[in-house]
């Protein structure tokens, strides 16, 4: 056997499980829901069988949850990050290294209870007996937090700024610092140094990030439900009413064909960026 | 002495020191405009710490960096008339190679012309024989030319000094023998100081107008390549740079440097002695493997030994000759093939040396003669 | 001076614990929460496994270790899924559902664990028709009497002559408004959705609902509760949207929000009526007087039931009086069974909430088959909350 042959076989066999594993839960599934989206709702709910685009003519019908979405949704995304990079920032750069282990599991301990119940745990904090309370004890009467666009964009932050800070604390952490030094010895000021080099150089890691929240957020319908009052609809409550509550599955599944194929959109978009910004190359798996 | 306006580089009693741990002990050391000085040290001894303490990298514990009769103490790095070359490049990588070369001509305020920038870069990379790569990105160049890339980048500011840390370890062999041809030429064309930091003594030697050997945070010998080689300042140098002998002895008599011992076998020769050891004192005798002469054995008073071990040269061919008393000594004996001269294990040797090749050091050297500072001044 | 440090504190330690018990309880309706930690059937069969179990009155095994449920916020009394589990050893998992077509979607999808569930009167039918549930086997329900009930609330139990459910209670949707903060007495869904988009405005809920949030929404207007006009069905809309930014939340779980403040008036069912009263005598509640909705739940068996014994014994045990009495008074809905309310206090039958006057029961209309499948009300709702 040829060795470019072999090596092929190799990465072949590497790949298999995964390919298998996704084959199974990604792409039949993904499958059904096409073909689900090309059907219609039976007279009870659920789905029968048909050939019609009916169910993507009748999306504009959703109009505001995307709308909702795809504002919502980067608008979070960038939030975490403009909030994630400081924190990322101090804890690969600044931070004696002897305490950045430490630093770096306050961040991932949390991770390991629920979002779920951290984000009750938010339906406490900003509810009438939370911050509210205290606000009415200075004199500041009736002031509601919970269930407003404000308290979900907080649960979003709240809930994925360790999945944005962890890339850009990893892309940075691995930054050779020698560059600093080179940047700086060239003559670059502290600022420029930064912006030429320091954040150049970690873009990977905030596109890994900002794609991860962005992806996340994109179904996210627990956050706007538990801290929206069901009020702030994302993409992802039309799609759990139009299962779990009018039982629309093929209008359900034309829209979750629309929010991959917008998903898919926004990950090329920002890969190209990514690999034009950054300089980033491809590298052989053998 | 050289007046301050030529003098580039000058330390006045810079230390540094990390917690409890000093790396740079108090230290004055000054280099003249457009000198090639190598710093040079085993790991840990100071040398590039004193690099990064020029470049502004780290900032000294005590004491003045001064560039061009310029205090440093509040210039960062991004102010100082000086570039370096980082080990192992240190080339952006997500840049390709005009816009690396070019990187310091964008710092300049107020700002350059593009097409002045684009002159200069093309010209730096010319000067490094890599005219025509700037489209290419860093790590599509292999070790060879990345360093050049490295080198254009740091030059292309026109520093008044330029700093090279380790520069050529991470090259092969033959590379690296062009690569230090190259760096010499380059500095006499520009004419500006070059400082080079290595642990490789050969290296050091072989390119650099002055060597500063450092050991333990301190500057121990500062000199021409061949003063350094030939009269090494203390046992540590003559261990450290260059191969040699060391032979146990004891001090017979001491007129100002040139002394009369014995030997551990009791043999006595003459030899130059550093510092201060009077007659009665253990000395370490240092003798080059090339001032060994060897020959056919004869009788009488002479060193003989048994040839141990040959390793063939090509050129020259080295010896390890065990002589009774003394221990294994290596010898270095020139090769000429038309004479067949090769020596054989097993083979009985005489060896003989010039009376002035011994050198002797204090045998606790290193150990007690600790001095507070190392204060040394090149003269150009 | 007799002030206490903690009068000033937003949640007292009490209130604190009283929180938790309702969380695990499943009270909060946090259905995900037992569902995510896995606590409740994690504890139980842990028990089971460690021989911490009581003896059960069935012989091990019989039963199974497990049953899932399938019910409503704040429905039941605790203690008598705690009491079931210690005699049979059958460790009851709490399900808690917003709406009826919420459970539907569940059953439809098929494989939802349940082996008991509570669905309300008017979706039977469909359930049947679907054939996603049991005809119920009256030999296994000895507790069950069919003649004790009062057959105006548990008619819908049987299809086609078919017994496919058995009632739990009955009830009313009207809505419960703190009085303390909206002060004006109402009395009507006009006075609801005016009050909303006034003093309300910030404060109101409706619940995530098609069928009691559109249905009142008609009521406004006077049209038919169960009505699927068109025009009637548009100009309820029209309604629901102008009143959405009003909203303080659109859910079917209201109790926390009305206990800690945040809302003051809210669509509310019966029962939840009657524990937000009791605990919170500010908080009334009203029937509108254009009419609403009137309702039965009832157990129902789905045909895929992982554990169907054991559901059997969880019916027959929840049918005894005794037991059911218990879960009447935790619960503070009215019963259908005339021996429960023969077991029921003085006060729970004369509390106008749970029995309100006839002439406010008489325009209350029992809920529509047809609502539950009508694709117009369910694309309404959608757009409702989506817009």
């Amino acid at each position: 056997m040829s060795s470019a042959a072999r090596k092929r076989l190799v990465t072949a066999l590497l790949l298999a499980p995964a390919a298998v594993w996704l084959f199974l839960f990604l792409v039949l599934p993904f499958i059904a829901i096409v073909v689900f989206s090309l059907g219609e709702r039976a007279p009870a709910g659920g789905y029968q069988p048909a050939l019609t685009l009916a169910q993507y003519a009748n999306l504009p019908a959703r109009a505001a949850a995307f709308w909702n979405t795809l504002v919502l949704a980067p608008a979070g995304a960038l939030a975490c990050l403009l909030i994630a990079y400081p924190v990322a920032y101090y804890l690969a750069i600044k931070v004696l290294p002897q305490r950045r282990l430490l630093l770096v599991a306050l961040i991932i301990i949390p991770f390991w209870t629920s979002l779920l119940i951290r984000t009750y745990a938010w339906m406490y904090i900003l509810g009438g007996r939370g911050i509210p309370a205290f606000l009415e004890l200075v004199g500041l009467p009736d002031v509601r937090l919970i269930n407003t666009p404000g308290a979900v964009l907080l649960g979003i932050v709240y809930g994925y700024l360790p999945l944005m800070i962890l890339p850009i604390y990893i892309s940075l952490e691995r930054l050779d610092r020698r560059l600093l030094e080179a940047s700086a010895d060239l003559g670059a000021t502290p600022f420029s140094t930064f912006f030429s080099v320091t954040l150049r150089l970690s873009l990977p890691g905030m596109m890994t990030g900002f794609s991860l929240v962005l992806i996340l957020l994109l179904g996210e319908y627990l956050i706007p439900t538990l801290l929206g009052g069901g009020k702030v609809f994302f993409i992802g409550n039309a799609l759990v009413d139009l299962f779990l509550q009018s039982r629309n599955w093929p209008f359900g599944s034309a829209i979750a064909v629309a929010l991959v194929g917008i998903a898919v959109v926004l990950l090329l978009a920002a890969n190209r960026i990514t690999a034009r910004l950054s300089g980033a190359r491809q590298v052989d798996l053998l | 002495m050289a007046g301050q306006q030529t003098l580039d580089i000058e330390f006045r009693g810079v230390s540094k020191r990390y917690g409890d741990v000093t790396a740079v002990h108090p230290t004055d050391f000054a280099v003249p405009k457009g000198a090639f000085i190598a710093l040079l040290g085993p790991s840990g001894c100071g040398k590039t710490t004193c690099l990064r303490m020029i470049g502004g990298f780290e900032q000294p514990s005590s004491g003045q960096v001064l560039i061009g009769g310029a205090d440093m103490a509040d210039v960062p790095p991004y102010r100082r008339p000086v570039n370096m070359v980082f080990q192992h490049y240190a080339l952006f990588p997500h840049f390709d190679v005009s816009a690396n070369v070019a990187y310091g001509l964008r710092q300049v305020r107020p700002r350059l012309t593009s097409s002045e920038i684009a002159r200069r870069t093309a010209d730096a990379l010319a000067m490094v024989q890599l005219a025509g790569f700037g489209a290419r990105k860093v790590h599509e160049l292999s070790g060879g030319q990345q360093q050049r890339v490295a080198l254009a980048r740091a030059l292309v500011n026109r520093p008044s000094v330029l700093l090279l840390d380790e520069p050529l370890a991470a090259l092969d062999k033959k590379l690296r023998t062009d690569m230090q041809i190259e760096l010499q030429n380059l500095q006499r064309e520009l004419g500006i100081t070059f400082v080079l930091v290595t642990h490789d003594q050969e290296e050091a030697l072989s390119m650099s107008d002055v060597v500063c050997v450092m050991n333990g945070g301190r500057i121990v010998q500062l000199g021409a390549p061949d003063e350094i080689y030939d009269r090494p300042a203390d046992r540590f140098v003559a261990a450290f740079v260059g191969k040699t002998n060391f032979l146990d002895g004891t001090v017979l008599a001491n007129a100002n440097g040139a002394a009369r011992l014995r030997l551990s076998n009791g043999m006595e020769v003459s030899a130059r002695v550093s510092g201060d050891v009077s007659a009665g004192a253990d000395v370490a005798v240092s003798l080059r493997p090339e001032a060994l002469r060897l020959g056919a054995p004869a009788g009488g008073t002479g060193l003989s030994g048994i040839i141990r071990n040959r390793i063939f040269l090509g050129s020259t061919a080295e010896y390890a000759i065990e002589v009774p008393l003394l221990g294994t000594l290596l010898a270095t004996a020139d090769h000429s093939a038309a004479q067949s001269d090769l020596l054989r294990p097993g083979d009985p040797v005489a060896i003989s040396f010039n009376p002035g090749a011994p050198l002797a050091f204090p045998a606790s050297d290193n150990k007690t003669r600790q001095r507070e500072s190392s204060h040394v001044q090149i003269v150009s | 001076m007799s002030k206490s440090y903690r009068d000033g504190l937003p949640l007292s330690a009490r209130e604190f614990i009283d929180q938790l018990l309702r969380f695990r309880r499943g009270s909060i309706s946090r259905r995900h929460f037992l569902g995510v930690t896995g606590l409740g059937v994690a504890t139980a069969v842990l028990a089971s496994e460690l021989g911490l179990r009581p003896m059960p009155a069935y012989a091990a095994g019989e039963l199974g270790d497990r049953l899932s449920i399938a019910t409503w916020p704040n429905y039941h009394d605790p203690q008598t899924f705690i009491d079931f589990t210690t005699n049979t050893g059958v460790a009851v998992e709490v399900n808690v559902f917003g709406s009826n077509e919420e459970m539907l979607a569940k059953l439809q999808a098929g494989a939802s664990g349940w082996s008991l569930f509570v669905p309300t009167n008017y979706t039977i039918s469909t359930y049947r028709q679907l054939d996603l549930i049991d005809a119920l086997d009256v030999s296994k329900l000895p507790n069950y009497d069919a003649a004790a009930q009062n057959k105006r609330f548990t008619a819908e139990g049987e299809v086609n002559g078919v017994l496919c459910a058995v009632p739990k209670n009955w009830g009313t949707t009207g809505f419960a408004v703190n009085t303390a903060k909206l002060t004006k007495p109402m009395t009507s869904w006009k006075d609801f959705f005016d009050t909303a988009m006034t003093t309300g405005s910030g404060r109101s809920m409706v619940h995530d609902y098609q069928l009691t949030t559109i249905g009142n929404a008609l009521k406004y207007y006077g049209y038919s509760f169960n009505s699927l006009k068109p025009d009637e069905l548009a100009k309820a809309e029209e309604l629901l949207l102008k009143v959405k930014p009003h909203l303080f939340a659109i859910s079917s779980d209201y109790q926390p929000a009305m206990r800690s403040g945040d809302a003051w008036l809210t669509m509310c069912w019966t029962n939840d009526g009657a524990q937000l009263h009791r605990d919170i005598p500010a908080i009334d509640y009203v029937l509108g007087k254009e009419g609403g909705e009137i309702w039965t739940d009832f157990y129902a068996i789905p045909k895929d039931a992982p554990n169907k014994a054991a559901a059997y014994a969880l019916l027959n045990y929840l049918m005894d009086p005794k037991v059911a009495v218990k879960e009447h008074i935790a619960n503070g809905a009215p019963s259908t069974d005339a021996r429960v309310n023969a077991l029921l206090p003085k006060d729970l039958l004369d509390n106008p909430i749970l029995y309100p006057a006839a002439d406010l029961l008489a325009p209350l209309e029992f809920g529509a088959a047809a609502t539950l499948t009508d694709p117009a009300r369910a694309e309404l709702m959608a757009r409702f909350k989506s817009a």
